[in-house]
């Protein structure tokens, strides 16, 4: 087949967020399902492309209008792009599912538009070739963030929102600023380009540019000190949205950052601006699970940990080494997954319980055993017990961390990661040693997916291969670079 | 070479930011916010603008030599469409939180801590 038709991942949710008031006049639940399918059509196109690409081993090229970049706009859809392509996909159509019992509050229309543009969003970074509609992108992903993020419509979520729109405009006009200055010192936007033409820029000018380009991606990747606005936002948003905050949106804005920095490896100051990254990154790790070792909710919790891991990744994709971006790629995969399910599960026992306290976690083991199981996975897995996925991950970046030479940098991301134990054991212990209560029905629905996502944690754990080898294509999809240069048909215009 | 049109934008962000970080009340941080952008936008469109050249349009005596680049034009425009929806949504956002908290000075609107 064509691969035009990868086009479909932007366009399908971009039409069907159109249509939902048309859906909204037939029924409530109408605008739900749609969702759904929707979502699922998503997943079938997603993961057409991923056989697509990781069979014939070349990225598709998606060239808007038949413009041929520079000039025209083009999607590059690669071994990376297709497999996080598919994750959103999937992480998308489960919180659908999700929806269906986690978000009651009205308009559900709206919800639905904004849910599907913020799926877009994701997708669009991920495949996007050119760095303003990067941009454009990003802000798609930032506002119905906001949007998403308010619409409980409390006090809080209102605060929460607030705190958001104030960072992600600075960060959007720190990023545009760097977009100006790269286009004005090489007078192109277009990606490969710009690693074509990356040796002759000015390295005070690229530095500059690309320090502004990553603190205006670090308030959508939750790097430290940018990451005020993420453990409020993921506390008061629909927990759905929490799901998909930490799944996708900040993964797209590492990896734009990751692609950015390595399309600009040929400049003079490179060193400096990962070292910068790395400092941030390492300070992201350990602030995080400082904090997050007195919450008292537990969703806000797990967003710490979230914005930890998150931390974990940037280090790994500061490293300017192979071995570093493909353990990063490794742990963005097998976070995804954990926090996906540990979302899901807190999620899911706040709508039957009435909130994300700890108190509420009190007998869970024994109301709720379903579901208190798959917490434990999760909660296990995160902290990086061997035969869980992350720990294969978390190995694999200290070890390209030390092969570096930032052995200070490992041994801070080690020491937190016992702080990230002695937090995780004592929820362990809240759920199955203390207090006592009835068993409540929980939803079939629901425990499936958590089923299916914790079998995903426990077989990547066990067997990593597979998606280890998945995990390095996309890495050198990342980092190599002249690769990448010479996959995109250039017109021989502008330099 | 550098133009003066470069320290009329960087000021202006300036000012925005010195708004965003200092200021009490969220109606004049969100203006801050704005005018941060609108330095952005100046700087994008002195980028692409080029002494004595006339704009973009393709009308008579004018070809492409003689006009400045489009790009950032067309960049501008969209960047000042992303600019209001973000504004219009942190208005509304900041009508939700005037509701619920009967305030608008940020230093009493902290019920989400630690």
């Amino acid at each position: 087949m064509n691969g035009q038709y990868a086009s479909l991942l932007i366009a399908l949710p971009l039409i069907s967020a159109f249509f939902v008031p048309v859906f909204k006049g037939i029924g409530k639940n109408a605008v739900r399902y749609f969702l759904i399918l929707v979502t699922a059509l998503q997943t079938g196109i997603a993961a057409w492309v991923f056989k697509e690409v990781y069979t014939t081993g070349q990225p598709i090229i998606v060239i808007a209008g038949g413009w041929k970049p520079p000039v025209g706009i083009n999607l590059y859809i690669g071994h990376f792009a297709a497999l996080f392509v598919l994750i959103i996909a999937v992480v998308s159509l489960f919180m659908a599912v999700f929806s269906i019992s986690a978000v009651k509050t009205e308009p559900i229309d709206k919800y639905a538009m904004l849910f599907l543009l913020l799926m877009l969003g994701a997708t669009g970074m991920i495949a996007t070739g050119d760095i303003f509609n990067l941009f454009v992108f990003m802000e798609i992903t930032a506002i119905s963030a906001y949007a998403l993020t308010a619409y409980n419509k409390t006090g809080e979520a209102a605060e929460a929102s607030m705190k958001y729109i104030i960072l992600g405009g600075i960060g959007s006009s720190f990023f545009l600023i760097g977009v100006a200055l790269i286009y004005g010192s090489l007078g192109t936007l277009n990606m490969a380009q710009i690693a074509q033409l990356a040796a002759t820029m000015n390295p005070t000018v690229a530095q500059v540019g690309l320090a502004l380009i990553i603190f205006g991606l670090a308030v959508e990747a939750e790097i430290f000190p940018l990451n005020a606005w993420a453990p409020d936002a993921y506390q008061a948003a629909p927990h759905p949205i929490t799901v998909m905050f930490s799944a996708f949106v900040v993964k797209a804005a590492l990896y734009a950052m990751a692609r950015l920095i390595y399309l600009m490896s040929d400049v003079g100051s490179w060193n400096s601006v990962l070292r910068m990254l790395i400092i941030m990154a390492t300070l992201t790790v350990v602030v995080a699970e400082l904090a997050a070792l007195r919450q008292k909710n537990v969703k806000r919790m797990i967003a710490y940990s979230s914005i930890a891991q998150v931390g974990l990744i940037a280090l790994a994709f500061a490293l300017g080494t192979q071995a570093g971006v493909d353990a990063g790629v490794f742990h963005m995969i097998n976070h995804a997954v954990v926090k996906a399910l540990l979302f899901l599960a807190v999620g899911y026992v706040a709508i039957t319980l009435g909130g994300a306290e700890v108190e509420n976690f009190k007998g869970l083991g024994k109301k709720m055993p379903r579901t208190a199981f798959a917490i434990s996975i999760g909660a296990i897995a995160t902290v990086g017990i061997p035969l869980f996925n992350v720990f294969w991950s978390k190995v694999r970046i200290i070890l390209a961390t030390i092969d570096v030479g930032y052995t200070w940098a490992a041994v801070l991301v080690l020491s937190a990661s016992v702080v990230e134990a002695v937090y995780y054991f004592r929820l362990l212990h809240t759920i199955w040693f203390e207090g006592e209560g009835e068993k409540i029905n929980e939803s079939f629905v629901i425990g499936l997916m958590m089923l299916f996502l914790a079998a995903l944690v426990v077989v990547i754990g066990v067997y990593p291969d597979y998606v280890w080898e998945l995990a390095r294509k996309a890495g050198e999809d990342i980092f190599n670079v002249t690769q990448y240069v010479k996959n995109v048909p250039l017109m021989g215009v502008g330099a | 070479m550098i133009s003066v049109y470069y320290f009329g934008a960087i000021a202006l962000i300036l000012i925005g930011l010195y708004a965003i970080l200092i200021k009490r009340n969220l109606l004049k941080i969100l203006v801050g916010l704005s005018i941060m952008e609108t330095g952005v936008n100046l700087l994008l469109i002195s980028i692409g603008y080029v002494s004595g050249k006339s704009a973009p349009i393709l009308s008579e005596g004018i070809g492409p030599s003689q006009a400045v680049d489009p790009i950032p034009q067309a960049l501008v425009l969209t960047a000042i469409v992303i600019g209001v929806a973000t504004t219009a949504m942190a208005l509304s956002v900041a009508i939700l939180i005037y509701e619920k908290y009967g305030t608008l000075n940020v230093e009493e609107i902290r019920r989400l801590r630690g």
